[in-house]
């Protein structure tokens, strides 16, 4: 099985998908240590980015990746989660 | 800002989202010319359902108007509502970020929430299970959506509130938004608007026996005739700035028209006979609160369900009220060119009250040629009139009644 990583372009993409928030895929990399709401984007878009992602990859996240605070803190959970679940 | 408040309530922004027009002028011009919209509903998904004419806001493209991050987790009633308020608030020379946040509030009045937002989620939820619904559901359907969009987008942090109380529930909005500027708040931006045209709203209103299913556009309509079938509903709405009349001349901002006068009863749910009580009363309460004689009231904007019971109740309600008067004074329905917008038709007969006001001139009410009511209904064409006191009036089907006073402000037409 060849296991993805969610990368920050998709990231990019889903917060535009489920929160309607515009942000560059470099830029969301440049600044992965800045909180989440500096970008505009609200804890239910985050909840919405968690619920397509699960069902993306047909796999549920743990209960804190929608508390991650930064992308970079969201990623890397999200990420170590999958390959092990792979 | 100063501590000098006139304890009245002035109207100094307005915002309109209609069927006939997507800004102020618009929405009067068509109004003036007694222009009637009614059409076939031409929304996917309705074309099955027994409920044939309504008034839609075609061409309103949310994307053109409101950010993306806000058009995501919103229904259309709320995208209109937000459209008209930075309307209302560009009007009332407000806009852009607020220098004091927390003078400004907002109450809008709300009938059914967002149903094309629930239905999208539903859909998700028994076509593909619960982990698909996604989580603005939680806030986008619910009444209070608007108000709490509108405080948001616009910074705006002021006592907010909605107002759930039937359709009049619109007229009750700034009857509170006005009370809330007497209390000491400088500016609330206040009104409704609607989005019942969806095809799961569309049902929900199936089982009114008000609606009418008549699929004649010219004729599905027609209030006050022997021909009155029940009402067609509409969408769009109108959101309004009002703050304190001394606050608006300090500011050196226009003063439009100032509320003067509200009261609401209820009678229960299509009980029509009864509500000629209610409307009554309620139209000799809001006479009292604005220290306003019967023979004042030079216009009245009829509720005119177009139901013959309701109607009837209307015009003796009118009579009970205004004495002589009531058989003197030119009434008019300019919604039956658009349809009822729920909590958002009498918002938007303020609105035409306060530009017949502005303009001198009562709007005709489109589609009624005759009338089987002692009115002086005004029909076909505007007719000029020195107006300085309206009376706008509002029944709703769960039983609510509710009539507002309003006087001209300074300006005449602007």
């Amino acid at each position: 099985m060849i296991t993805t990583e969610v990368t920050y372009d998709e990231l990019s993409a889903l917060m535009k998908q489920a929160a309607g928030i515009t942000v560059d895929p470099g830029e969301l990399k440049e600044a992965a240590e800045s909180p989440f709401d500096a970008f505009g984007l609200d804890s239910l878009g985050l909840l919405g980015i968690v619920g397509e992602l699960e069902n993306r990859y047909g796999q549920s996240l743990p209960p804190d990746s929608e508390r991650c605070r930064t992308p970079r803190e969201f990623l890397n959970l999200v990420n170590s989660t999958l390959t092990a679940g792979a | 800002m100063s501590n000098r408040r006139s304890g009245r309530a002035a109207v100094t922004g307005i915002g309109v989202i209609a069927p006939n027009g997507l800004r102020t002028d618009a929405y009067w011009k068509s109004v003036r010319e007694g222009l009637t919209v009614l059409d076939l509903i031409g929304r996917d998904g309705c074309g099955h359902l027994p409920l044939r004419v309504a008034g839609e806001v075609r061409s309103f493209d949310p994307a053109d108007l409101i950010e993306d991050r806000f058009l995501v987790q919103t229904d259309r009633f709320s995208h209109f509502a937000m459209a008209a308020a930075a309307l209302a608030l560009d009007d009332a020379g407000l806009g852009g970020d607020p220098a004091e946040p927390y003078s400004i509030g907002v109450v809008t009045a709300a009938g059914s929430g967002g149903g094309e937002f629930g239905q999208r989620e539903l859909q998700k939820l028994w076509g593909k299970g619960s982990k698909f619904v996604g989580p603005y559901q939680s806030i986008a359907w619910f009444y209070a959506a608007s108000t709490g969009q509108i405080s948001i987008r616009s910074g705006l942090k002021g006592p907010c509130g909605v107002v759930a109380s039937d359709e009049a529930g619109g007229l009750d909005s700034l009857a509170h938004a006005s009370r809330a500027v007497r209390r000491g708040t400088d500016v609330m931006v206040v009104g409704a608007a609607e989005a019942p045209l969806a095809p799961y709203s569309m049902v929900c209103q199936l089982g009114y026996p008000e609606l009418s299913t008549v699929d004649d556009p010219d004729r599905a309509y027609r209030p006050f005739t022997e021909k009155a079938c029940g009402f067609v509903p509409a969408e769009g709405g109108a959101l309004l700035v009002v703050e304190d009349e001394a606050r608006a001349r300090e500011r050196g901002v226009p003063v439009r028209a100032t509320v003067a006068g509200h009261a609401a009863t209820f009678t229960g749910a299509s009980r029509w006979a009864e509500s000629r009580e209610g409307l009554a009363r309620a139209i000799r309460g809001a006479l009292d609160e604005a220290g306003c004689a019967p023979e004042e009231i030079d216009v009245v904007f009829a509720d005119a369900m177009g139901v013959p019971e309701a109607d009837r109740a209307e015009a003796l309600a009118i009579a009970d009220a205004l004495g002589a008067h009531g058989t003197r004074v030119p009434v008019t329905a300019p919604k039956t060119g658009i349809g009822r917008a729920y909590c958002a038709a009498p918002v938007l007969d303020t609105v035409a009250a306060v530009l017949a006001m502005e303009h001198g001139q009562v709007p005709p009410t489109p589609n009624v040629f005759d009338t089987c009511h002692d009115l002086d209904l005004v029909m076909s064409r505007a007719r000029p009139a020195e107006l300085r006191t309206a009376l706008v009036l509002s029944r709703g089907l769960m039983g609510s009644n509710a009539a507002l006073v309003v006087r001209r402000g300074d300006d005449s037409a602007r």
